[in-house]
């Protein structure tokens, strides 16, 4: 089946600075993809160079297998969302979501029809005489969304389609724009920079990183698997950690951490004597009062409790280890309660940490 | 915290505030035109003013022929001289305000810099270059082709003179107001289906038109009152309204006849404004703040 969207080794630079380089991405019908990255990632430009608003330097941009890459936007019948809304200031409601409907002639009583069935999708009806001055900042960017749906597209891009709302608007809109990419089946090609937010709402998802793809799959793949140093260091805002090859064997590595000797499954070449960086995330580590709690588990660390900040779901506590060495860990609530300075044990599995070579192209952050 | 300064009733400070302006306003504009009003209804009688109230130079001005067609064809003036400006001067400011970069001030400001020098001075420089022995002719004649005869004192000559006179006032209008534009707009309506031209229509020029409307009174109206230029270009047949009016305060001395005409240039252009204000929807100017 032809994907929807496919682009091949797509590159784009501006001056000195590339924007996109050697890009490959597929996108399939009827999914919800997110593209996350850090600002100046790429991911805008690329969102651009789909809509047509940027002309790749190289590459080829095909959309249901027809090439599009030199085909203005209003050729391409490509839906986009905007971060600023970005209404049309002078028009109403009703006229901002018709415009596609309009530029396409389409018959004024198909507009109204289509129109009706839009906002009652986004759950805009009774607004439609309004001004956009006169909207809510939740009302503007359904408008923005109504407008980007309404010729049922063949594509729905959305950039940062939320980042300018509050965080409890952003929560709500979360939920609405995957009801509406689930009712009508349009792939949705989501840009943020927010994790949380692209981990919530896409099915599957890319990192982006200086202009490349660092790593594309199923979102819980990249966020359990990292391939990359940068995906690694970036997704769950991991600790970070240092430690030195002492063994290899078996597939496993056996790391001196500052004298704590520590476990590790062995993904790349490596030789003893050589350091490796570890990425481990706060909800991964298991926090003992007792070391014998931890006796199951090949790491082990002792250390003390500095602080733990309750947060509802889980407590955010700050462990001093033995070796000098300080960790977060995601513990069950009721680690709140433990007395400040209590020892404590850390412990994890061989598996649990990402390892990555020290020195790698393109990492770090 | 005590406030220790002096302190006024509020309407004592607004009324403190705006009174310099109000006082500049009456004493060289209303006074002026006050005065003017009266004379209108006035006679002249060898070069004297007489305060004999009567209509009659009213009706010499909206009746006699001459004066109508005089009006008229300054009106037609004004009309063509703000259609060439606008078409003109649209993808001037354009230019600037997109691609002008940090030089976007200085090259509106050159766009001006003719005002250095004085009427008088720009239209002789015109001449040198439209007139029969001008810049352009000679050229033409020189390598063996006719001269363009619209070009030598005559209206179309005319009209160019004061397209470029005034059109300063145009490009800064449009100018500023696109300063204002968000251009991302247009690629909302490009991804939304809208051909370039289309874009232009549907966006950048309704929410430009406030500015563009600006610019086409601000040269409307002086060259609705064009004297000079007409005079210098436009040669025998090309006097407008302005130089007949001009010509009572001068060479015939008929002060309130030209005073009527004053009030009747002073009330058509008034007309105007009114007309191109009417144009201008407040609900859909876009200038409604953050609109967006």
């Amino acid at each position: 089946m032809t994907p929807v969207l496919d682009l091949q080794a797509v590159e784009k630079r501006f001056g000195a600075v590339t924007a996109l380089s050697e890009v490959d991405l597929t996108i399939d019908r009827g999914e919800f993809f997110a593209l996350l990255g850090p600002s100046g990632s790429g991911k805008t430009t690329m969102l651009r160079v789909i809509a047509g608003l940027e002309r790749p330097d190289r590459g080829r941009v095909l959309v249901e297998g027809r090439e599009v890459t030199a085909l203005p936007p209003y050729l391409r019948n490509i839906g986009m969302v905007f971060q600023d809304f970005l209404l049309f200031p002078h028009k109403t409601v009703g006229e901002n979501i018709v415009f596609p409907l309009r530029m396409q002639r389409r018959s004024r009583a198909e507009q109204q029809e289509q129109l009706a069935w839009v906002s009652r999708l986004v759950r805009l009806q009774g607004l439609e005489e309004r001004y956009p001055h006169q909207l809510s900042g939740g009302q503007k960017q359904r408008v923005a969304l109504a407008r980007g749906l309404v010729s049922r597209p063949t594509l729905l891009l959305l950039d940062e389609p939320l980042a300018n709302l509050d965080r409890e608007l952003r929560r709500e809109m979360e939920v609405e724009i995957r009801r509406y990419q689930r009712e009508l089946g349009i792939p949705f090609v989501y840009v943020t920079h927010n994790q949380e937010e692209a981990l919530t709402i896409a099915d599957r998802m890319a990192v982006m990183y200086r202009g490349r793809i660092e790593q594309v799959g199923d979102k819980l793949d990249l966020y359990m698997r990292p391939e990359t140093r940068f995906v690694a260091g970036f997704l769950g805002h991991p600790n970070r950690f240092s430690a030195r090859v002492l063994e290899i064997a078996d597939g496993r590595m056996l790391l001196d951490w500052n004298g704590v000797r520590l476990r590790q499954e062995r993904r790349f070449e490596t030789r003893a004597g050589e350091t490796v960086e570890l990425f481990l995330k706060s909800e991964r580590i298991r926090l003992c009062r007792r070391p014998d709690e931890a006796a199951a588990l090949p790491n082990r660390v002792p250390g003390r409790l500095q602080d733990a900040i309750f947060k509802g779901v889980f407590a955010d506590c700050f462990v001093t280890l033995n070796n000098g060495a300080e960790l977060v860990v995601a513990a069950t609530p009721d680690a709140a309660g433990i007395p400040r300075e209590s020892p404590v044990t850390l412990a994890w599995d061989i598996a649990d940490a990402h390892a990555f070579p020290v020195e790698q192209e393109g990492g770090g952050s | 915290m005590k406030n220790r300064g002096l302190r006024f009733d509020p309407r004592i400070q607004f009324a403190m505030l705006a009174l310099p302006g109000a006082a500049f306003v009456f004493v060289f504009l209303v006074l002026p035109l006050l005065s003017i009003v009266v004379f209108s209804f006035w006679r002249t009688e060898r070069y004297e003013l007489i305060p004999e109230w009567n209509l009659e130079n009213y009706r010499i001005v909206l009746t006699d022929p001459t004066y109508l067609t005089f009006l008229l064809r300054s009106l037609v003036m004004a009309t063509v001289v703000c259609l060439a400006s606008v078409v003109y001067a649209w993808p001037v400011a354009y230019f600037i305000a997109k691609h002008g970069g940090r030089y976007r001030l200085v090259l509106v400001l050159l766009t001006a810099a003719p005002f250095l020098t004085g009427i008088v001075l720009r239209v002789t420089a015109l001449q040198q270059i439209l007139g029969p022995i001008g810049l352009v002719n000679m050229a033409l004649m020189t390598f063996g082709f006719e001269p363009i005869e619209a070009l030598m004192y005559s209206n179309v000559a005319s009209a160019i003179g004061l397209v470029y006179l005034w059109i300063p006032f145009m490009i800064v209008a449009i100018y500023l107001s696109l300063l204002n534009f968000d251009f991302e707009l247009l690629e909302v309506a490009k991804v939304a289906g809208a051909r370039p031209w289309r874009a232009f229509l549907e966006v950048t020029w309704p929410l430009n038109w406030i500015g563009t409307a600006i610019g086409i009174v601000l040269v409307f109206v002086p060259t609705f009152a064009a004297t000079v230029t007409p005079r210098f270009l436009g040669g025998p047949n090309g006097s407008l309204f302005g130089n007949i009016l001009e010509h009572q305060f001068g060479a015939t001395g008929t002060w309130a006849l030209g005073s009527a005409m004053g009030v009747v240039l002073f009330l058509v252009s008034l007309a105007f404004i009114l007309l191109i204000g009417r144009t201008i929807d407040p609900k859909r100017t876009g200038f409604t703040g953050i609109g967006r």
